[in-house]
């Protein structure tokens, strides 16, 4: 028993330390980098720190970021666990935000009471958010479509219908160098978690989170799309639905990601526009690689990236650096991280970090070999 | 005289002959070779025989610079070589024929001969290496078509085409990987029967990798035995017996002599298949309305080379295969695939290649051991999955099927594919098992593992199973079977029952005539 | 209406001019992936080898004066990123597309960092023939202002399909992409073939990043590129992996992509950001209209994921 604790352990230890030594290569990466820009490297993470994690003040503003974050990486992360790799939660997040948009305009005109308002926003952009993305899945699933690059085009479709809808049917009038929907009345708004200003947004992509964690790792549901995604053959041969697990799980990635575009849309912005499109649905993809497309994993590193992002102004501010570094640093993480884990294989953990030996690959090759 | 004897090259148009001394080959810390020497006389047939994981394969790629061998040196007639890459090997005039063929798929055979050559000009001059090739070709004992994509060939032919390009190439000493494990026996014949005519006449020298008797006793003239990596006994094959070689190649070990199936009548029909069709990757038809009753405690072999829709027949009884026509039925309901209908009629299945078809790699063994029941009392209580005594319960299957594993955690995927196969027996044959549909259940596993695969596929029989037990090696189906299917081009084109049954009549069918 | 107006005919001419225009840098990216796919991989970073492709050229084109010295330098910076993917994609247990997508952020991250500097400033454009001088038409002579990439992506693409049925190095891209095992049967070895293969992919596709910013629309912003690197990799697979149809299917989306502003161009604005949409529109049907769940794609490289 002990030993079995040690090997699950062990394998959950040697990931944790080569992901944090991806980030420690990456930041001195970027230091470098930094360098040869002209900026002494010290200082920007000294303001990285400062801007992320310094403060208070700094503090929600990070947690303000990876609440969407927490979201839109679940819609890269729950797919993974079926095996899949989508890229499309841009897309989700904007459709979820316009359909919130129209769902609560429409509702906050009939005055009906603010937590059905804010109930049917949540569900129409969980819907929408989460039509996109099961249909990559649906297409998948029929037609053998690959689902990363069908994705990735429904994402630019959407921003278009996003783009169309607010320079069109949906634009107010009044909103002239920035097309925008009419405003939610406040009344209709998303308040803060009591006592910060942190709004309610991140008590849901935390909600998100645990919930799916536990959905995918103890029940037999998760247990039955983990084996789709790991050999859908042996799932076919156990009988198993893959279709429906599919649709469900692609649908819950998008209703995630469309309910950080709703949670964006009632608690941020307050209104529907070209600004929606910010970029959270890429940093969730590389928030879920992060995270070993985990859904657990994926809070500590939505605050991390959270953190990043949000220290992105200062750097901007104070050292005048372009507002794309924190998309470099990001894109430096990525890459290495993806290099670190083929090494991960090879490394070996000091003492007692190390359980017990897995079958050395040199074995397998000795028989592969016969 | 004795300057000229000195001075001959190594003649590039007569067979070779090869030595190897003391090869030695460690991968971590398994000894995979130790200390193996052999020698291959010019113009011999000669057989490396031994088990699966015997050192066969690993032996060959030394010598054909796939490895690099730690100890030992090659010697080509008489004279030691390096051989770090199989170009360099290609050079001294030794060539080899995989298992897995190794021509491109999508090109013709004419632009596979071209490519494999060692100097291919920058700009290929189709027109006259088409006529160099049809020249070359017409001056070999056999031939095939040179403007086919190698994809659309039959197995034989494939066969017959790698050979034709290694003889292309100038190849003098000629190493065969088990040549025969995806043909018709008569297949095999033809083509055995041809390379060791040329090599009696001095063209070339054979090396055949194998572990079948047969083969050796009609077409070896010499054989060398290995097991577990070293050079165990050999000689003339005409000095030999089966059963001397057989102590060779097995030890001293005991092996568990098969369960024997019990006398019993056939109980009733359990699976039916009617009018069954299904398409392959490609969307040609691969099944072509297959009729078959497999009644309960009875084995029901189905034979043929692969590639005649056996494997899509599987595949659509285990559900990884949509059927495009034609029903199941298993003892009377319609059967579809889904979970709740396999464990109904407790329905267990063995696949090829059980790690590829029927684990998830990353999953633990013990997770891996409860795909059939994960969501059913007590794994599950309502939604929720009780990991605990999922791992209590692959604890005592492990245990009784010993199955080596270092922890239930471990992922299934760090097991050896005996192992993997183990596992999977477990969780299909663990329980009660009412119908069994297996494929190449054996494929790759050593004596003693397949004795005890076989005996549990027999004792399921006996305790009234339906088996369709589909298979391309026909010394299995033979030993299990109690009637013998074939099928060819996606048909049922032969049956037999076990008592009549007569290896030339199926062989004949198996080629569709 | 006026004398030199040709009302609706402009919608077509327009079109025919716009497929022209839009589509260099698909083929460019089609045809430099289309060589990477047929070794095997495919490389989803190809949008960011396209911005900084794009941003390269411009900066270079500015501070030295010479467009096509812009080309060149995007071309060899698209080679250092394919060369990237490719080193990544070496090491084992790498997938290719996460690399893909990794590279994507980094490229446009790394173009959008450095390229700061460069939004305002004009850098010199590249030149195009004139195929319209005998007309006296306004319109038909801008339709038929063909620019010199065009014309170079078109004679390279028979020269590609020629080169791959002909040469040493297309058979042997072939078989590595075919077959790993039977290329190293035959001795080569295929990561360095994927290496050459993804890194002239990369090359090929910073050539169009220039297209974009050196000639169509012809200016750095950060508003770019916006989807065309990824709408070629899966234009690749439309094309069957025949370089001929990379050519036909470029023109396609060029006038699938110029729907938008030619209709705006007469006066039909409805819609305008949904015909701009078109292009992904039509290579999401494309793509489901060629695929299929129980079936290989017909052509399709034998180790390219993708289509596995």
């Amino acid at each position: 028993m002990n030993s079995d604790l040690v090997l699950r352990f062990g394998a959950g230890a040697k990931v944790f330390v080569v992901s944090l030594f991806a980030i420690v290569l990456s930041l001195i990466v970027f230091g470098i980098f930094v360098v040869l820009s002209g900026v002494n490297p010290l200082d920007v993470y000294r303001l990285m720190y400062v801007g992320a994690f310094g403060s208070w003040f700094s503090w929600q503003n990070t947690l303000l970021r990876s609440a969407p974050l927490l979201l839109t990486a679940l819609c890269t992360a729950l797919p993974a666990q079926m095996g899949m790799v989508i890229i499309g939660g841009e897309g989700a997040f904007v459709l979820g935000g316009l359909a919130a948009a129209a769902a609560g305009l429409l509702l906050s005109d009939m005055s009906v009471p603010a937590l059905i308002v804010q109930g049917a926003m949540a569900i129409a952009g969980m819907c929408a958010g989460g039509a996109v993305i099961a249909s990559a899945g649906a297409l998948r699933h029929l037609r053998g479509v690959n689902e990363t690059i069908s994705s990735l085009l429904l994402s630019y479709i959407c921003i278009a219908v996003l783009n169309q809808m607010v320079e069109g049917p949906m634009r107010d009038p009044t909103s002239l160098n920035k097309p925008s929907t009419r405003a939610l009345p406040d009344w209709a708004m998303l308040g803060n978690i009591p006592g910060m200003d942190i709004h309610v947004g991140l008590i849901f992509g935390l909600l998100f989170c645990l919930a799916t964690y536990m959905l995918m790792f103890h029940t037999t549901f998760g247990f039955a799309a983990r084996m789709v995604g790991g050999n859908v053959r042996a799932a076919r041969m156990a009988g198993l639905p893959v279709g429906r697990l599919i649709l469900i799980v692609t649908f819950l990635g998008g209703a995630a990601a469309g309910l950080g575009g709703m949670v964006e849309v009632a608690a941020v912005q307050g209104r529907a526009n070209a600004t929606i499109a910010s970029g959270y649905g890429l940093t969730g993809i590389l928030v879920a690689f992060l995270a070993r497309q985990n859904p657990l994993i994926v809070i500590p590193v939505a605050i991390l990236l959270g953190g990043i992002d949000a220290s992105g102004g200062l750097l901007q501010r104070r050292l005048d650096m372009p507002d794309a570094s924190v998309v470099v640093l990001q894109g430096i993480i990525f890459v290495i991280l993806l290099a670190s884990e083929s090494v991960q294989e090879g490394i070996n953990l000091p003492g007692w970090f190390r359980g017990i030996k897995p079958r050395s690959s040199a074995v397998a090759v000795a028989e592969g070999a016969e | 005289m004795t300057s000229s004897l000195m001075h001959e090259p190594v003649p590039p148009q007569k067979a070779v002959k090869l030595e190897v001394v003391d090869m030695g080959k460690r991968f971590g810390g398994i000894a995979a070779l130790a200390g193996v020497s052999m020698r291959v006389e010019a113009g011999s047939v000669h057989a490396l025989l031994g088990e699966n994981g015997a050192g066969k394969s690993t032996l060959v790629k030394c010598i054909m610079g796939f490895y690099t061998p730690d100890t030992g040196a090659v010697m080509v007639n008489d004279k030691e070589v390096e051989t770090d890459n199989p170009r360099q090997a290609h050079m001294l005039g030794i060539g080899m024929v995989y298992q897995h063929f190794t021509l491109v798929p999508s090109m013709t055979v004419l632009e596979n001969l071209v490519m494999g050559r060692s100097h291919v000009p920058a700009l290929i001059d189709w027109k006259k290496e088409r006529a160099d090739l049809s020249n070359f070709v017409n001056s070999m004992p056999f031939s095939v078509p040179l403007d086919l994509p190698v994809a659309s060939l039959a197995a034989g032919e494939k066969q017959k085409a790698e050979i034709l390009k290694q003889l292309y190439l100038n190849v003098r000493l000629l190493i065969l990987d088990e040549p025969t494990s995806v043909l018709t026996p008569q297949e095999a014949d033809e083509i055995l029967g041809l390379v060791r005519g040329m090599a009696h006449a001095g063209d070339i020298t054979v090396l055949i990798i194998t572990h079948k008797f047969r083969e050796v006793l009609a077409y070896a003239d010499e054989v060398s035995v290995l097991r577990r990596g070293q050079y165990v006994g050999g000689g003339k094959v005409a000095d030999l017996t089966v059963d001397a070689m057989a102590r060779m190649m097995i030890g001293e070990r005991e092996i568990a002599p098969a369960a024997a199936r019990t006398e019993q009548a056939p109980g009733a029909i359990c699976l039916q298949v009617r009018g069954l069709t299904a398409d392959d990757e490609n969307g040609d038809a691969a099944v072509n309305g297959v009729d078959l009753d497999v009644a309960a405690g009875e084995i029901v072999g189905i034979a043929g080379v692969s590639g005649n829709g056996q494997s899509e027949l599987v595949e659509v009884l285990a559900g990884q295969r949509p059927p495009t026509g034609g029903a199941i039925m298993v003892r009377g309901d319609a059967y579809h695939a889904t979970r709740t209908e396999m464990l109904r009629h407790k329905l267990a299945l063995l696949p090829e290649e059980p790690l590829h078809n029927a684990c998830v790699g990353r999953m633990s063994v013990a997770e891996n051991m409860a795909f059939r029941n994960f969501d059913q009392p007590p794994f599950s209580k309502g939604v929720w999955l009780s990991k605990s005594r999922m791992r209590a319960e692959a604890r005592g299957l492990i245990e009784r099927y010993r199955v080596k594993t270092s922890s239930p955690d471990a992922a299934i995927a760090t097991l050896s594919g005996g192992n993997v196969q183990r596992a999977v027996l477990a969780r299909e044959l663990g329980g009660d098992v009412d119908v069994l549909i297996a494929a190449n259940p054996v494929f790759g596993l050593d004596f003693a593992a397949v004795a005890d695969i076989h005996g549990q596929i027999v004792e399921a029989r006996n305790r009234g199973a339906a088996v369709l037990l589909v298979s391309e090696d026909l010394d299995e189906l033979l030993e299990l079977s109690d009637r013998i299917l074939v099928m060819f081009d996606g048909k049922i084109v032969y049956e037999t029952p076990i008592a009549q049954a007569d290896r030339t009549n199926i062989g004949r069918s198996m080629a569709g005539h | 209406m006026d004398e030199t107006s040709i009302g609706w005919w402009g919608v077509p001419l327009a079109i025919f001019a716009g497929a022209i225009r839009i589509s260099t840098p698909f083929l460019f990216v089609s045809l430099g992936e289309m060589v990477t796919e047929k070794s095997g991989r495919i490389n989803l970073g190809l949008e960011g080898t396209l911005i900084m492709g794009a941003m390269s050229a411009y900066g270079i084109a500015y501070l030295t004066g010479s467009p096509w010295l812009g080309v060149l330098v995007a071309g060899l910076v698209g080679t250092i990123f394919g060369m990237l993917h490719a080193g990544i994609c070496s090491l084992p247990k790498v997938n290719d597309i996460a690399v893909g997508i990794a590279l994507m952020l980094f490229g446009t991250g790394l173009a959008f960092y450095l390229g700061k500097p460069l939004v305002q400033p004009q850098a010199p454009n590249l030149p195009s023939f004139n195929f319209g001088w005998w007309s006296d038409l306004q319109q038909v002579q801008s339709a038929l202002k063909i620019n010199a990439l065009f014309i170079i992506g078109v004679v390279l693409a028979p020269v590609f399909l020629w080169a791959l049925r002909n040469t040493r190095w297309g058979l042997i891209l072939r078989i590595v992409g075919d077959s790993s095992d039977a290329a190293r049967a035959m001795g080569y070895s295929p990561l360095a073939v994927r290496l050459v293969a993804t890194a002239f992919g990369g090359f090929m596709a910073g050539v169009g990043g220039s297209f974009l910013s050196l000639y169509y629309p012809g200016s750095w912003n950060e508003g770019l590129s916006s989807g065309q690197g990824i709408t070629a990799v899966a234009l690749v697979i439309f094309a069957r992996w025949n370089p001929m149809n990379c050519l036909w299917a470029s023109l396609l989306f060029g006038g699938a992509s110029a729907l938008g502003p030619a209709l705006q161009s007469v006066g039909v604005t409805q819609g305008y950001y949904l015909f701009n949409a078109a292009p992904y529109v039509l290579t999401l049907l494309i793509l489901i209209l060629s695929s299929s769940s129980h079936r290989h794609i017909a052509g399709a490289p034998g180790e390219l994921s993708v289509t596995r």
